[in-house]
């Protein structure tokens, strides 16, 4: 099935010259500790935590309504230290998921409510169904399609999903469309 | 993408017969056919642990029993186990004499221990001693029936060994029976064993047989051991009983009280080829590293045969006709020529069967062609029943080659033609029509299918023998479906 038309009203949206489309309604702490490379989408009621660490995000990322992107910490002896959060291109951010990965590759599909625990590494080519939880320095493989809670391998995704994802984000990119005042 | 989060709305019919979406076809340029993951040869290219990516050639894999020396699973929850440090205070050594004992030993020392960070299972709460280094050093336990095991593998070797050597021996004999000399052996009745014998020779029988010889069968022994008295008495902690998953993850100790559980070695994954069983060629071989994506041949039919999905549709009515907007996408580097057909007007395959190349018929006649009859995928007529016809334009379509510099250009045509919706670069929407049967009943599943003639340019390189076809016609039917009937 082809996509449908996304709209979006025109005045909550603010378009940035390299194509992000960032929603006011969103929570961006630390602003200039976060990177958006470009036609990156954040919609409505999203939060992204730059006040804690460096936030990173390749090209034709989707971050939906009501996720979090929160840089992972990790507690030492002497205190705790926030860590970078990086994401490659093509990653798609479900819905009310909250995404504590330290590394999030390219090419990744996170459904919706999912969980993402702490210092997680998800390699390029992944796949975690919606309503997972992943616990805490997890390791996904490329080509793995993790679902439940704790997450675990269902199973091999189609070699393919490279172009597929970019197929996805971009398609969706250009379904997200503002709504024309006539 | 749409492909793994919604249902396969379209689907493509393999050559086997198989419907499948795109996404899990490949296709075979040497054979130009549709594949499918049931009729093509799976091979494992390498190992690799899934959690530290670290390569494995498979004879460490298989003498590591397929598991990773490095990693651990949580034998409670079976998640990744993480190591975690702390600083222990070494134990003073008590000094009889009373003495003051160095400063230097209360220095702390990093300790590690294993601990699940789902179900908060450490490594210490079946008491293994904390190790002085990160990774690695974890105590093994040793099988408790690992004799056992070895001396019925020898056995089995034994016996492996012995078979082959018999099989050996009937085919030289069958040999030399056929052969047009007899041999003096054969003429005189003295058979290779008693040659052994007269040459003092041990006899093959003999040597091989030690391990056959001294292996005793396991008895089944109808004394069991009593169950104990307070069997029905005693209150059972539900707490304290492993789960049967639990006890199946280390087969041989089978833990019954959580006291007893220990961590888990890793399972290895594998990166799987593809190989086509018709023509032994590879259709996907991925690269060695396991962090890389990237495939060094990756024949998908994604890639390769024209795709179609589904813009949308009117509900499908009994006996009425529905619009439908289907999407056509050219994913070659070159021009393509569709046409639009019933299933049933492609051309049997014999009609459009090309010339064998003269290397195959000349491997045919040396017999040096593989006996595909073991591994053959049985081709069956693929079961679909459409409810609706789809009325296909006559006319030929023409796809332009994908261009990866086409997004960047917005012009989206759009064609005066009744039929063509819009083009941009290599995509199409076509606007068909559909006519469901008047007799569908209510809430019944809607489908349809068409054919689609599809211009192909090969571009393997030719060989030098072989008379080399570079533009074929190709045929594939796809099933799309369309919800349900509303009557």
């Amino acid at each position: 099935m082809e996509l449908q038309d996304t709209y979006y009203n025109k005045s909550e949206y603010v378009e940035t010259a390299s194509g992000n489309k960032v929603s006011r309604q969103t929570v961006l702490c630390g602003s200039q500790n976060i990177v958006l490379h470009g036609k990156v989408i954040v919609q409505s009621d999203a939060i992204i935590r730059g006040d804690l660490a460096n936030v990173k995000t390749g090209r034709f990322c989707i971050i939906s309504k009501g996720s979090v992107i929160r840089p992972p910490f990790k507690k030492f002896s002497k205190g705790v230290a926030f860590f970078p959060l990086q994401m490659g291109d093509h990653v798609f951010v479900g819905e009310n998921t909250v995404v504590n990965a330290a590394v999030v590759g390219s090419y990744v599909y996170i459904g919706k409510n999912v969980v993402i625990g702490r210092r997680c590494v998800l390699k390029d080519c992944c796949m975690i169904e919606d309503n997972s939880v992943l616990p805490a320095e997890t390791v996904v493989p490329s080509f793995a399609r993790y679902s439940g809670s704790p997450a675990r391998l269902v199973t091999a995704l189609p070699e393919a999903m490279p172009d597929l994802m970019t197929e996805f984000t971009k398609s969706y990119y250009q379904h997200f469309l503002p709504t024309t005042v006539n | 993408m749409a492909y793994l989060t919604q249902l396969d709305y379209v689907k493509y019919i393999c050559s086997c017969g198989q419907l499948k979406p795109i996404t899990s076809l490949y296709f075979c340029r040497h054979c130009l056919k549709i594949r499918c993951g049931f009729c093509i040869c799976h091979e494992v290219d390498s190992h690799y642990c899934a959690n530290c990516l670290e390569n494995m050639p498979s004879s460490e894999a298989r003498l590591k029993k397929n598991r990773c020396s490095s990693c651990f699973d949580c034998p409670s929850c079976f998640h990744t186990l993480s190591t975690r440090a702390t600083l222990a205070q070494p134990r003073q050594p008590v000094d009889p004499a009373g003495g003051d004992t160095k400063v230097e030993n209360k220095q702390p020392k990093k300790m590690y221990y294993l601990s699940c960070f789902n179900c908060r299972w450490t490594s210490r709460d079946v008491g293994i001693p904390d190790q002085p280094v990160a990774s690695g050093g974890w105590p093994e336990r040793a099988n408790p029936f690992a004799t056992r095991i070895n001396q019925l593998l020898d056995y089995y070797k034994a016996i492996a060994l012995q078979e082959k050597q018999e099989k050996l021996e009937r085919e030289r004999k069958k040999f030399s029976i056929r052969g047009k000399y007899i041999t003096l052996t054969d003429k005189t009745g003295l058979t290779g064993a008693m040659a052994r014998n007269i040459a003092g020779l041990p006899s093959n029988e003999a040597g091989s047989s030690s391990a056959i010889a001294n292996f005793v069968a396991s008895q089944a022994s109808e004394e069991v051991e009593q169950l104990p008295d307070d069997i029905y008495t005693k209150e059972v902690n539900l707490k304290q009983i492993t789960s049967m998953p639990q006890r199946l993850a280390s087969p041989e100790w089978q833990p019954a009280s959580v006291a007893r559980l220990h961590p888990v070695a890793k399972l290895l994954s594998v990166k799987r080829s593809q190989r086509c069983r018709a023509c032994d060629h590879n259709l996907t071989k991925p690269e060695y590293n396991p962090g890389s994506i990237k495939f060094k041949i990756e024949l998908l039919a994604y890639y390769h045969v024209p795709e179609v999905k589904i813009i949308s549709h009117e509900p499908v009515k009994p006996g009425e006709k529905t619009a439908l907007l289907v999407k056509l996408t050219n994913p070659t580097g070159h021009e393509m020529q569709l046409r639009l057909l019933q299933p049933e007007d492609i051309p049997p395959v014999e009609d459009r069967e090309e010339p064998r190349s003269i290397e195959k018929s000349l491997e045919r006649s040396l017999n040096l062609e593989k006996d595909a009859s073991a591994c053959r995928a049985i081709e069956r007529p693929p079961s679909y029943a459409a409810s609706s016809v789809v009325a296909t334009p006559v006319g030929a379509l023409t796809l332009a080659q994908r261009d990866d510099a086409a997004e960047y250009d917005d012009d989206t045509q759009h064609d005066a033609d009744h039929i063509i919706l819009w083009r941009k670069s290599n995509k199409l929407a076509l606007r068909l029509e559909v006519t469901t049967d008047a007799s569908a009943a209510d809430g019944a599943p809607a489908s349809t299918a068409f054919a689609i003639e599809y211009s192909y340019r090969n571009t393997v390189p030719p060989s030098s023998t072989a008379a080399h076809h570079r533009d074929h016609t190709l045929y594939t039917t796809v099933l799309l479906d369309l919800g349900k009937v509303h009557a």
